[in-house]
């Protein structure tokens, strides 16, 4: 595979529309491209769309994968949360329980075959969203408890060869999720993953990155990206055929 | 009655008291003879004490006499004639000659039952002699049907023929004194390892002595395949091992080739070493099945001058051959939802070994990293290896939106590869979207050729759409979610809509499983799912990008659905030829052929819309697999259910394909095949040896005994006495009421009391 010469940020962003466009006139229809979904709830849930935005264009740009470089805010209850396998559930602070409709429909999303990535904004760490979000995963899939997630985990090596979990912040090393069988439903980081994506109305990015500044920026692109991947390809680079020559790469 | 009459007596009690009263009366009795006993205690002198203690014994025993009113009881008695059972084998292994170029075993049997030697009449004096065959079934018969009619029975159950004796023994009011058992012993059903615990348990409790008489020499030579131990079916490209027993008497010190071949093809052979007159070795072979289906293999070994039989010299067995794990190889253009969502279908199917590649970055995608090698996770598209050296490992190649002009990811160069792959047998599905059937990018000119559709030119319809199932997908197995045509339609109309296909035309013999409602190609309903055969192959085409809907979305309303799973599987399996999904099904009953038995054939016939195909001609061939060539041909009418049954006279030995085909309204409905072995010889030929091990286990554990023919007479054989029954009128004469029975207690009481006196005591 040959590597097409590099496209400048200011060039790809002028392009971007003209990139949707096409990939409208060839494709077939959205349900079949990559979308993230936000989910909506009584809490600060919006803080980071145009993040989510700027990922789904990232995806589109450095992989295969079509994407619309778009976020689609859906109620958690409902049924149009299934036309969107990937949900991103982000949050700055507390936030009241989620209504048992919202409860079950998220359940169902879950166990079928949805992926859900949650994103500590606040980068909480035993309260503010981290507390709130703990509290209502255990009423989601109180038979699947959060758990650290392995550096080994598929995750890691999904596009780009990572050792790391960074956000915006660097809080915690790693991180967490929920096993639904052998996939991973639901993916927690506390690193505010979509700060480090968000840009303002400018174009310019809306936060700093610490401590690592730009270098912590792209790692945390890397790591969407990844997480997009898994979600489209699940353990596919676990397959045997990837294993001898990434296990030669990480030497 | 004349007295002279009786024949036996007893002595008997005639006193008219019941037994309590006489019980107590002597006990009285004996009281006063232990009290006159205690009184004499103190009496210095011996003989004083032995002339009372006598006395008053001597009055007890009188009196006791009296009490019980002996007499003697003259009876008329007779012995009952018992029956004695000759019981004789008559399984094939009785055809065998006592001895090279000597008369049948049976014959021996005969010759001497019918000869003066055999003393059977005088056993006639004291039993009632039964004479028995066993095939396996009683049934009586006699010295000349013995000689004269063949045995024939495919077994030998010595057991079951004693207990069916036994059976008759507690029926009949002449109970069996003996049984006289002429056999080889080769008992090839219970006694088959010997006679065990609960064997010899058994045959002490028959209540009667089997005598054995053994026939047969053990000095045929002779070489066996005794028994195969195999699967009935083994996994496709796996290993199997069948172990092969073979048995030989007179072949000590001989090397020995044995062979297996499947339907005269030699698949491997081996030599064994036979040490001993009595040899039984084991062979293993092990082997890998490369195509599935029904086979007929065989192990033999040569036949050798002189042997007893060379019937059993071969032996053949019916091996299916089914697929472990359906290999599939999914080729992905690019990630997306149906792309993982099928991938989680596969991954999940324990029935499916998934080998999977997908396109993750093309050249015009800029990853931004500074070393691909160690900051990227992607490897180089294997298309050598998985389209060249491993495709024919594969049981299906699916590709998912895949075709590129690219040169580092065209596949151009292994069209022709692929086209052959499905050609010869292989199984092929292309899955819609924007790199697919002619969009894009994508050329296919060759690969192209073994779908059911063709692109149309006009690109793709964008517009939401619920598909409709034709005529044919109505009834088709891959399009059937749920039994019934109503509830089928229903089952797909009640799934998420679809957005967008690629239009193509259906190409002629295609069968169009699903449409689009109102979208046409053509001035016909574009094709949503079609399918065909192409070659030896099969390919299907889904004309879509987002089928996952069937599943993710489906899930929406609250009520789970494998819909999608259901689609899937169902075309996976009519891909890869499931027998359960062929519209000509042939099966042999049974697979495994005893001799002289006829060779059946079930065959059940579907139109391609896999309704029955009531009234099809169906014709069956049996074909011999080593000459190639059809031994018998039967035309039959399949009855409303699309089955039919055939039955073919019994052929000779070997292997055989039964081959069906079926037409209706001059319409072919396909063909079917299966296999089946016809056996040279049943268990019951398959060894000449004599059991007399066997024989004389029975004889010892019945109280029998064990002999060898020939004999020069009967020998004295344990019999049970038969029991003495009265059979006429029975006497009394007392022995009580005589003048000297009373005069002798008077006498006896009276010298003790006047020995009383001049001792001292009264």
């Amino acid at each position: 595979m040959s590597a097409a010469a590099p496209i400048g940020r200011r060039k790809f962003l002028v392009g971007l529309p003209v990139l949707g466009l096409a990939a409208s006139a060839f494709g077939f229809g959205d349900d079949a491209r990559f979308i993230p979904a936000v989910a909506q709830y009584k809490g600060k849930w919006d803080a980071r769309v145009s993040g989510l935005r700027r990922l789904a264009a990232e995806l589109q740009r450095r992989t295969s994968v079509e994407a619309v470089p778009d976020a689609r805010a859906l109620p958690l209850d409902s049924p149009r949360i299934f036309d969107f396998p990937f949900l991103y559930f982000g949050g700055d602070g507390t936030f009241p329980p989620l209504p048992q409709d919202e409860v079950e429909n998220l359940r169902r999303y879950l166990t079928y075959g949805g992926f859900l990535l949650v994103d500590a904004n606040d980068g909480s760490d035993g309260a503010g969203f981290d507390a709130s979000f703990r509290r209502e995963m255990a009423r989601i899939l109180p038979q699947h408890p959060l758990a650290p997630l392995p550096s080994t985990h598929v995750v890691f090596k999904s596009f780009f060869l990572l050792d790391s979990a960074p956000g915006r912040y660097f809080n915690k090393a790693q991180l967490h999720a929920v096993m639904v069988g052998t996939r991973a439903a639901v993916v927690y980081s506390q690193n505010d993953l979509a700060g480090a994506w968000s840009r303002d109305e400018g174009g310019d990015f809306e936060f700093e990155v610490t401590p690592g500044g730009e270098p912590q920026r792209e790692l945390a692109f890397r790591l969407g990206i990844n997480l997009c991947m898994y979600a489209l390809c699940l353990d596919y680079k676990d397959d045997a055929v990837h294993l001898p020559l990434i296990l030669k790469k990480r030497r | 009655m004349n007295p002279t009459s009786y024949n036996a007596w007893k002595l008997v009690s005639l006193s008219p008291l019941p037994p309590w009263a006489l019980v107590a009366l002597g006990v009285a009795l004996a009281l006063g003879v232990i009290l006159a006993g205690l009184g004499l205690r103190r009496e210095p002198a011996a003989r004083r004490r032995l002339v009372l203690w006598s006395l008053r014994i001597l009055a007890g025993l009188a009196a006791l006499a009296l009490l019980l009113e002996p007499g003697i009881r003259n009876l008329q008695v007779a012995r009952v004639k018992n029956r004695v059972a000759v019981l004789v084998d008559r399984s094939a292994s009785m055809n065998f000659p006592v001895e090279p170029n000597g008369v049948t075993r049976s014959r021996q049997v005969s010759d001497y039952l019918k000869g003066p030697a055999a003393s059977l009449e005088a056993l006639k004096d004291r039993f009632t002699v039964e004479m028995y065959g066993f095939d396996p079934e009683l049934a009586p018969t006699s010295p000349e049907a013995i000689a004269d009619e063949p045995a024939r029975a495919g077994s030998t159950n010595l057991m079951g023929a004693l207990r069916a004796l036994k059976a008759s023994d507690a029926t009949g009011s002449k109970k069996l004194s003996g049984v006289l058992l002429f056999s080889d012993g080769a008992d090839n059903t219970e006694l088959s390892q010997g006679v065990g615990t609960h064997a010899r348990g058994e045959l002490r409790d028959l209540g009667f002595p089997v005598s054995a008489f053994a026939v047969g020499r053990e000095g045929l030579i002779d070489l066996a395949v005794e028994n195969v131990k195999v699967d009935d079916f083994a996994f496709v490209r796996n290993s199997i091992t069948a172990e092969v027993e073979i048995k030989a008497r007179g072949f000590s010190g001989r090397e020995v080739p044995v062979v297996l071949k499947r339907e005269g093809v030699v698949v491997a052979s081996k030599s064994v070493m036979l040490t001993g007159d009595r040899a039984t070795a084991t062979v293993a072979f092990t082997f890998t099945p490369d195509q599935t289906g029904r086979f007929v293999y065989t192990v033999s070994v040569p036949v050798y001058p002189g042997e007893a039989v060379t019937d059993n010299n071969a032996r053949s067995f019916v091996l299916k051959v089914i697929r472990d794990r359906i290999r599939v190889l999914l080729v992905v253009g690019r990630p997306s939802w149906d792309e993982r969502f099928l991938r989680g279908l596969l991954k999940q199917d324990a029935n499916v070994d998934l080998v999977s590649f997908y396109i993750l970055r093309t050249s015009s995608d800029d990853t931004k990293v500074l070393n691909q090698d160690r900051e990227l996770s992607l490897i180089p598209f294997p298309m050598d290896e998985i389209f060249d050296t491993k495709l024919s490992t594969f049981d299906v190649v699916i590709f998912q939106n895949f075709g590129y002009t690219d040169p580092a990811l065209n596949i151009n160069t292994y069209e022709k590869n692929l086209e052959q792959y499905v050609y010869n047998g292989g199984a092929f599905i292309e899955v819609g979207g924007d790199h697919a059937f002619g969009e894009g990018r994508t050329e296919f000119p060759i690969l192209g050729q073994v779908l059911p559709v063709e692109p149309s030119g006009q690109g793709v319809n964008l517009e939401s759409f619920t598909p409709r199932l034709t005529p044919e997908g109505q009834r088709h197995p891959v399009t059937a979610l749920v039994p019934g045509l109503a509830a089928n339609d229903a089952a797909w109309a009640s799934l998420p809509p679809l957005h967008g296909l690629n239009l193509v035309r259906a190409r002629p013999g295609a069968t169009v499983l699903m449409e689009h409602p109102f979208q046409t190609v053509d001035g016909k309903n574009a094709p949503i799912a079609a399918l065909w055969e192409y070659g030896r192959g099969r390919s299907l085409a889904l004309m879509v990008d987002d089928s996952f809907v069937w599943s993710f979305t489906a899930h929406r309303g609250g009520t789970p659905t494998r819909q999608y799973d259901r689609f899937w599987n169902n075309a996976l399996r009519w891909l890869v030829r499931d027998p359960d999904l062929t519209t000509l099904q042939v099966t042999a009953e049974p697979p495994s052929v005893e001799p002289g038995r006829p060779v059946g054939a079930l065959v059940v016939a579907r139109k391609p819309s896999y309704e029955p195909a009531g009234g099809a001609t169906v014709r069956v061939q049996l074909v011999d697999v080593e000459s190639q060539k059809p031994v018998a041909t039967q035309t039959v009418t399949a009855g409303p259910d699309g089955v039919a049954r055939v039955s073919f006279p019994p052929p000779r030995p070997g292997p055989y394909k039964l081959l069906a085909t079926a037409t209706l309204n001059g319409q072919a409905l396909g063909e079917g095949e299966d296999a089946v072995a016809v056996r040279a010889v049943g268990p019951e030929l398959a060894d000449a040896s004599v059991g007399t091990d066997r024989l004389e286990a029975i004889a010892k554990a019945s109280g029998g005994r064990a002999y060898r023919l020939p004999l020069a007479g009967l020998p004295e054989v344990p019999l049970l006495d038969p029991p003495v029954v009265e059979v006429g009128r029975s006497r009394d004469q007392p022995l009580w009421d005589r003048w000297y029975s009373l005069v002798t207690l008077a006498v006896l009481l009276g010298a003790e009391w006047f020995a009383r006196r001049r001792f001292g005591y009264v």
